[in-house]
């Protein structure tokens, strides 16, 4: 079909990806006025992330260092941007100023599933029994947030193998040194059917939605509890639909908060974030197309997407690293849509020459280490315009953000969607200015 | 102090081999291994029981040898076992062949069908002269230009279980196995070897073992423990590297040219497809080996000179090991022998001690019966003749029903099939564990098929120490998905049967992922790096592992 047979959509600006990034950046340029389109392929990475929204922690901390010392949000963004030159959060300059205000608009945004922001980091344990650090979170997971102490019933359940609430109990050992609740492990008999011992966790949440699955879970859990429980931690599982308001049925019942883990992947809380994220899309009237963008449009020119020819002066491009599919390696390092230089490493001798090299290359030994490779991604100004070969702006209309933008590592270092958050709001209210 | 007749050194297939037919004969037997079973070239190699085409040119009789013991491994072990038809094209540099190019397939045609006649010791399928439409047919991504191929029949097995099974066979005899122990010293008195002092390397648990003879089945590290104690075992260590792909790539094997003429093949293998292999002389530390990115890209460059597309296939890991090869001065590396020998120690004051070297997977079983043979001889025993060509390795005895075993336990049949060939008849006792604890059908790993029973199973029943044990016993955590699945379910039921601690299980998980990391850093490309992109969310972001 040639591109003159197909509807044209024409709005201020163009989002291209809608993860966090994304829907970050057209509601923010909706919300200045502009109109927008989104065009992704797919949910992005926010659908696998661990459904909380991790911005800054305080990686200086010593081990068991209470929690009430801990760096505040703002202030260890600004610590790591002193320290890493490369990372989005030192690149935007006096737009980390605005991390707060970015935060404000996100938790707003997500106010279907996302708590609003309190003035402290919360504290909240992983469904591996660690200790996350992060600004917001959803309601369902606030109940059992770690910087108060306290006894926290950790449960796990009898029919069900997918979570061991001794090894998870175990693990939170650490976090009572800091000042949190001390964890005990309790069993529940639920989930004893034959189809519901082998289900998958979106299976299990879907169960705790339904009508008086949730009272008898929190039954199961009154009787259960330790004596003095102050909370109780669920496995990530806390309903699938918001609406159904598994968990406060669920804390109703048990007669203590109750709240639930992060979760690796698949991860029902991801995918609560990315379910309301959409909708608040449709809500803020952006259109949403669904398809891949095709190669070789620019911001001012038409291009096809989804079966529509898209206009708009301005572009976002949020179209994330490689779980997105925003950065590309085959043979080499390439940013997929417009063929943007990618630099693949944290400092020092950024460039597209590290393209090219092998992967091991980019990659260090010890595992737990900052891997470049893993950072790779394309270099922007502080206004978020991605940058050429030359370190030049390729274009005065196209903005980055998310993780498309390199320098840090999003799904390892605890900055993946705070870096998404704010460069999302600074790239939409750059790309909404006429 | 334990007293044994024969203490072995090494849970490779030469140890776990001979230690069973030792076992077998009557012998007490102690098996020390300082990791787990397979853990070196047993479990790093191209994973065929192949009848040895390739000693064809030196010696007939090896091929025979080599086939006839192919065929003994398949009688006992027929789960483990599957066909892998090969292709040898017929390639050509220009498109009309030179008379020297007709003269070398001619060549070919012949040499495999003389292969032929060894084939019925192996119940393998004879040779096909295939035109080039027949071949196309039957792999059409094989670049265009070829004049046909000839075929022959080999087969594939998982050499991790192939050792594990060897292992549990002995312990049924009556052997004792110690995994993650090392041999730190050998005893000796008056020129003669007394025993052994190990050192449990999870505990730091040290012991003294006496026996009379010792057996040294310690592969690329024989060299080493032969140095510790003053000895010398001379060999010429060569480094193979091979390439795990994310499916079959290929309907057939498809053996290939490499850059500098070499050999090397693109087959299929259990749910994989695998490339190999480098052959490079390697003098280095055998614990501190990795596959680097030259490795890679000469076998992805050989594979690509018949199949172009497998440049953009999925490569999942890239994995080493060390080949034992017997020394000779002077040799290129491929043309070394894949013979096997023994080196008796008398002269240099260790009477009683005996290292195997060099040899290859698809004969252990007759390397271990001439290597029990040989220490019966030294110690001068009357003992039972030799029964490991007749008596099944564990799970061999009877063919396994899959739909029955699906039905009557409740479990996929996929998935069924997949513990049916690790375990053969003693999948059974696997799935029983479902019928008991419902939740254990739990399938951790889809692609692999791995059920929470078997990891139940695997702990309870085959000698699991460590998390990464699994990865040999069940493939745990080796699949395209690297452990984002299984990693965190398998770990907690581990610990559960192990009384680990939540610390000593984020231990394990740790370690466990740490193999497959430096598996994957020389591959991480195209959908695999998306993968650890998502794998280091969920380990290292989430886990904090």
């Amino acid at each position: 079909m040639s591109a003159g047979a197909k509807r044209t959509l024409s709005a201020d600006v163009l989002v291209v990806g809608g993860g966090m990034a994304g829907a970050m950046a057209a509601l923010s340029a909706r919300a200045a006025g502009a109109s927008v389109v989104l065009a992704r392929r797919a949910p992005g990475a926010t659908a696998l992330s661990s459904g909380a929204i991790g911005v800054a922690p305080d990686v200086w901390a010593a081990p068991g260092e209470p929690f009430s010392s801990r760096l505040g949000t703002l202030d260890a963004a600004r610590r790591l941007a002193a320290t890493r030159s490369h990372h989005p959060y030192a690149v935007v300059g006096a737009g980390l100023e605005r991390l707060e205000e970015a935060l404000a608009f996100a938790a707003e945004a997500l106010s279907e599933v996302v708590a609003p922001p309190g003035p402290r980091p919360l504290f909240l344990a992983t469904n591996y029994g660690a200790v996350s650090t992060c600004a917001l979170a959803q309601r369902t997971m606030l109940g059992a947030e770690l910087s108060r102490p306290g006894l926290l019933a950790v449960v796990g359940f009898r029919g069900h193998l997918g979570f061991d609430a001794r090894l998870v109990a175990g693990a939170l050992a650490s976090a009572a040194a800091s000042g949190g609740p001390r964890a005990v492990p309790v069993e529940l008999d639920l989930f004893m059917r034959e189809d519901a011992s082998t289900a998958r966790p979106h299976e299990l949440a879907r169960m705790l939605d339904a009508p008086g699955a949730a009272e008898e879970a929190g039954t199961l859990l009154r009787a259960a509890l330790p004596p003095g429980a102050t909370a109780a931690l669920f496995p990530p599982v806390l309903g699938l639909d918001p609406r159904a308001r598994a968990m406060e049925r669920l804390s109703a019942a048990a007669g203590v908060p109750v709240g639930e883990t992060l979760s690796d992947v698949p991860s029902v809380p991801g995918y609560r974030l990315q379910v309301a994220l959409d909708e608040r899309l449709a809500l803020a009237g952006i259109e949403l197309v669904r398809g891949d963008v095709e190669h070789g449009g620019r911001p001012g020119g038409p291009v096809a997407a989804g079966g529509v020819v898209i206009e708009a002066a301005r572009w976002v491009l949020a179209t994330g690293r490689f779980v997105g599919g925003g950065i590309v390696r085959r043979g080499r390092l390439q940013e997929a849509l417009l063929g943007i230089p990618v630099q693949a490493s944290e400092s020092g001798a950024a460039g597209v020459h590290l393209a090219v090299r092998p992967t091991a290359t980019l990659t260090v030994r010890e595992r737990r280490a900052p891997q470049p490779l893993l950072a790779a991604g394309i270099r922007v100004d502080a206004i978020l315009r991605p940058l050429g070969e030359g370190g030049l702006p390729l274009h005065a209309g196209l903005h980055a953000a998310g993780a498309v933008i390199g320098g840090h590592e999003v799904a390892a270092d605890g900055t993946g969607l705070g870096v998404a958050i704010l460069t999302g709001y600074l790239a939409g209210k750059a790309a909404a200015l006429r | 102090m334990e007293g044994y007749d024969v203490i072995v050194l090494g849970g490779g297939v030469n140890g776990t081999g001979t230690a069973r037919d030792l076992a077998m004969r009557g012998l007490s037997v102690l098996l020390l291994e300082k990791s787990d079973f397979a853990c070196g070239a047993s479990g790093a190699n191209s994973g065929m029981i192949h009848g040895g085409i390739r000693y064809m040119l030196s010696d007939r009789h090896v091929t025979e040898l080599a086939c006839r013991d192919s065929g003994y491994i398949q009688r006992i072990a027929p789960h483990l076992l599957f066909r892998i038809p090969f292709l040898m094209p017929f390639t050509s540099a220009k498109e009309e062949a030179t008379l020297r190019e007709r003269a070398t397939w001619y060549a070919t045609e012949v040499y495999v069908g003389t292969y032929d006649q060894y084939q019925p010791l192996k119940r393998g399928k004879r040779s096909t002269r295939l035109t080039a439409e027949e071949l196309y047919r039957l792999e059409p991504a094989l670049r265009p230009g070829l004049a046909g191929a000839v075929t022959f029949d080999e087969w594939g097995i998982d050499s991790h279980r192939l050792c594990v099974l060897n292992a549990l066979s002995a312990r049924a005899h009556g052997a004792i196995l110690r995994t993650w122990t090392e041999a730190r010293e050998l005893l000796r008195e008056g020129g003669k070897v007394t025993g052994v002092r190990w050192r449990d390397m999870i505990t730091g648990h040290v012991g003294e073992a006496r026996a009379r003879a010792v057996y040294n089945a310690t592969g690329a590290w024989s060299p080493g423990l032969a140095r510790r104690n003053r000895l010398h075992v001379p060999m010429r260590p060569g480094k193979g590297v091979h390439l795990t792909l994310d499916r079959r790539f290929s309907n057939y094997g498809v053996a290939c040219t490499a850059v500098d003429g070499r050999q090397m093949f693109l087959m299929p293998h259990e749910n994989d497809s695998i490339i190999g292999t480098t052959d490079d002389d390697y003098y280095g530390d055998p614990d501190d080996l990795e596959a680097t990115y030259d490795e890679v890209e000469y076998l992805i460059e050989g594979v690509e000179s018949l199949i172009p597309t497998v440049r953009r296939a999925r490569v999942t890991r890239a994995w080493w090991g060390l080949r034992t090869t017997l020394y000779e001065y002077g040799k290129g590396e491929d043309a070394l022998s894949r013979e096997h020998g023994f080196l008796e120690h008398g002269a240099e004051g260790a009477e009683g001690l005996v290292s195997i070297l060099g040899g290859k997977l698809a004969s252990y079983r007759v390397q271990s019966e001439e290597g029990a043979d040989l220490l019966v001889r030294k110690l001068g025993r009357t003992a039972d003749v030799c029964r490991t060509h007749e008596e099944p390795l564990p799970g061999g005895e009877a063919p396994a029903d899959v739909p029955a075993l699906a039905e009557r336990h409740g479990v996929a049949a996929a998935v069924v099939a997949r513990v049916v060939y690790r375990h053969g008849a003693r999948a059974e006792e696997v799935l029983r564990l479902c019928d008991e604890d419902p939740r254990l059908r739990l399938v951790l790993c889809r692609d692999e098929g791995i059920l929470g029973a078997e990891i139940v199973y695997c702990v309870r029943n085959e000698l699991v120490r460590k998390l990464q044990d699994l990865r040999r016993r069940c493939r745990l955590a080796v699949s395209a998905c690297g452990g984002l699945d299984c990693a965190r379910p398998a770990a907690q039921l581990a610990a559960r049967e192990l009384g680990w601690s939540a610390d000593e299980t984020r231990a394990q998980l740790a370690e466990l992922l740490e193999l497959g990391w430096r598996e994957r850093r020389a591959v991480l490309d195209g959908h695999q790096l998306a993968q650890e992109e998502l794998l280091r969310g969920a380990h290292t972001g989430v886990g904090r592992l």
